[in-house]
């Protein structure tokens, strides 16, 4: 135990300050920890970001090699890279958290909407070579604060992609700046009065639930239904 | 809102970092004195006030009959404040039972008037050195006084506040109270190293008897008289020291009504308190007190009054939105277990950083208290929960205090 203690109550003003700079010093490596995990996070998402490139690359080669393929050797599903969605997932997450390196976020969501575009086209064209009936859905969504629906948009299109794994959902930031996205923007005459969706080459404009879409889209029901839970985020 | 969180969030780390500072250099200005030969022992008066105190009184009295202290030079004085049940009757029993107690302990009866009124009549009726109080609920060590004692050999210390510790805690709630007291082991024995005790607690802080009558006796103080007079003690340039290997353990509430109602008190007590006395706050001239304890007990109250409330505001958010997305899907998003996915934010990791700095604080005051690091067993469970407790009664008691209610001791 201690001994009896008692002091003048003078301020030691070197403790004051001392005291200051530690604390100062925890919520300096606090905010470093924080943007330091972050970019392990983009690390992370950079090293997908490779894969991604590659399967740009072999997506291209793919349909290259298609016109001198039968359409057995191409599987709907095997197109579409499974890295994908986990990416999507996670640039969703680091979209969310602060202390990111903007530019590098935004060279990422890049890269990702390239990516489901080309698939996209590539699904296409797969489908309309071999008389394939693909199941899609083309989701356009702002993170721009003008977007009271997209938050529960998002909800409703994760549930429906856990519900039906072979679904294809692509979705966009209508706002990137991407030529590529605003080409696509352009084609299908999406309107800013998001949240929009193209389903079936029509686009749905406002909330739209999992009842609306299984209308809008019976082909859903020629999907199998997922026997467990497969998350994902199209947010 | 969220630069106040990180303002909020930088004084409380501040205030704990400089309380652990201040902890790591304590050694020096320690008051520590030899003690004298028992023939100079100063003669003692401890009071024991009651009101309807049947349950505890008899264990209070037995634990100062047990006192290391030379018998003549104490004196103990029960103030039976107009009590309705058999305190008086259980008091007489144990003095024709024990030998020798009739002489030591001396029972008065007085009308209801408040501890305050109790301590003044018994400080009227003593010719003693020294005066404390030990409240009926609690017992102290038979050394407890004999090294408060010591530490008054100081001519300059006024005041000496013990180690005050739970009594047999049993329910999980008394064992969050236990951890609870081994930090407020720590602050007591951090304020008088900082010269800066503003409470002399009711259980067995002892005083100069002269410096009390020179002030003018104990005051209501707003339900909170052991704070009054430490402010008023400090306000004339006292000095109040802590002796925490004088231990003392004090009842604690058994349930969440008896603890909200006892903390609403001494926060209420203490805010009414602090604006009473608030000529003392920013003020230089009262050095750490004036300059850093006061404004930041004070500022720590509305911290965790606000900490609280933004808290309900984003776990209803979060709820609204689950609501919402089971309305929608019918489903409750899948959990990940993802490292990518932890929360590594800033705040985050501010908040863990505050949990470990109280945990520190644990350690510490277990150290002081008892020798040992080791923190009690109630450990988990006050981290985890009582933080979401203690707002409750700050944001009653900062009502209670707007609306000038006034607070009940019972």
């Amino acid at each position: 135990m201690e001994e009896a203690i008692v002091n003048s109550r003078a301020a030691k003003w070197s403790t004051y300050a001392v005291a200051f700079v530690i604390t100062a010093l925890i919520f300096g490596t606090a905010f470093a920890a924080s943007v330091y995990f972050n970019g392990r996070r983009a690390a992370e998402i950079r090293t997908a970001q490779d894969s991604i490139s590659i399967d740009i690359l072999s997506l291209e080669t793919q349909f290259d090699l298609l016109a001198e393929h039968s359409c057995r050797d191409i599987s709907e599903n095997s197109v579409l890279s499974k890295e994908i969605r986990p990416v999507g997932e996670r640039l969703s997450f680091l979209e969310g958290q602060r202390n990111v390196d903007q530019d590098e976020l935004l060279r990422l969501k890049r890269y990702y909407s390239l990516l489901q575009i080309k698939d996209l086209l590539l699904m296409q064209r797969v489908a309309q070579k071999c008389g394939l009936e693909p199941v899609f859905i083309l989701y356009f969504y702002s993170n721009a604060g003008d977007c009271e629906d997209c938050e529960e948009q998002g909800y409703v299109l994760t549930a429906l992609s856990e519900q039906y794994p072979q679904l294809r959902i692509y979705s966009f930031d209508y706002n990137l700046d991407l030529s590529a996205l605003q080409t696509l923007i352009d084609v299908n005459d999406v309107q800013n009065s998001l949240p929009a969706l193209i389903i079936n080459d029509r686009v749905q404009y406002g909330l739209k639930t999992i009842g609306d879409i299984e209308k809008i889209l019976p082909e859903l029901a020629t999907l199998k239904k997922a026997e467990s839970k497969n998350a994902t985020s199209t947010e | 809102m969220e630069i106040v969180t990180y303002v909020l969030l930088f004084v409380s780390l501040y205030f704990e970092v400089f309380l652990l500072l201040s902890f790591l250099e304590r050694r020096r200005g320690v008051a520590i004195k030899k003690g004298p030969g028992a023939a100079l022992l100063p003669s003692v008066a401890i009071v024991v006030p009651c009101f309807n105190e049947e349950d505890g009184v008899r264990s209070t009295l037995l634990s100062l009959l047990s006192l290391r202290y030379p018998s003549e030079k104490i004196e103990i004085l029960l103030i039976d404040d107009g009590s309705t049940d058999r305190t008086v009757a259980v008091a007489q029993d144990l003095i024709a039972a024990t030998p020798g107690a009739a002489e030591r302990i001396k029972i008065f009866s007085k009308e209801n008037g408040g501890k305050h009124t109790a301590m003044n009549f018994a400080l009227e009726r003593t010719e003693t050195d020294l005066i404390g109080c030990l409240d009926a609920d609690s017992v102290v060590d038979p050394h407890a006084l004999s090294r408060i004692v010591q530490v008054l050999e100081d001519s300059a210390i006024s005041a000496v506040t013990p180690g005050i510790h739970a009594k047999e805690p049993e329910t999980w709630l008394q064992h969050m109270q236990h951890v609870e007291y081994r930090i407020s082991i720590f602050n007591r024995f951090m304020l008088a190293a900082l010269g800066s005790a503003f409470i002399t607690p009711g259980p067995f802080s002892i005083f100069r008897t002269a410096v009390v009558r020179e002030l003018g006796g104990w005051k209501y103080g707003h339900s909170t008289e052991d704070m009054e007079l430490a402010l008023r003690m400090q306000k004339h340039g006292h000095l109040i020291a802590n002796a925490p290997s004088a231990t003392v353990h004090t009842g604690i509430p058994r349930t969440f009504s008896g603890l909200f109602r006892q903390r609403v008190r001494w926060t209420y007590g203490f805010l009414k308190n602090a604006i009473d006395y608030r000529a003392m706050i920013f003020n230089r001239s009262y050095g750490n007190l004036g300059l850093l304890v006061l404004p930041l007990a004070l500022f720590s109250i509305a911290a965790a009054i606000y900490f609280f409330c933004q808290m309900i505001f984003s776990a209803a958010l979060s709820l609204m939105t689950t609501f919402t997305r089971i309305e929608l899907t019918g489903t409750l998003p899948s959990p990940t277990l993802e490292l990518f996915y932890i929360n590594t934010s800033a705040m985050w990791i501010l908040v863990i950083v505050s949990v470990a700095l109280v945990l520190a604080l644990i350690m510490a005051g277990s150290r002081i208290g008892t020798g040992s690091k080791r923190p009690p067993m109630g450990t988990p469970l006050f981290m985890l929960f009582y933080s979401f407790l203690v707002p409750l009664w700050l944001g009653a008691a900062v009502v209670r205090a707007i609306f000038n209610t006034g607070v009940r001791w019972r």
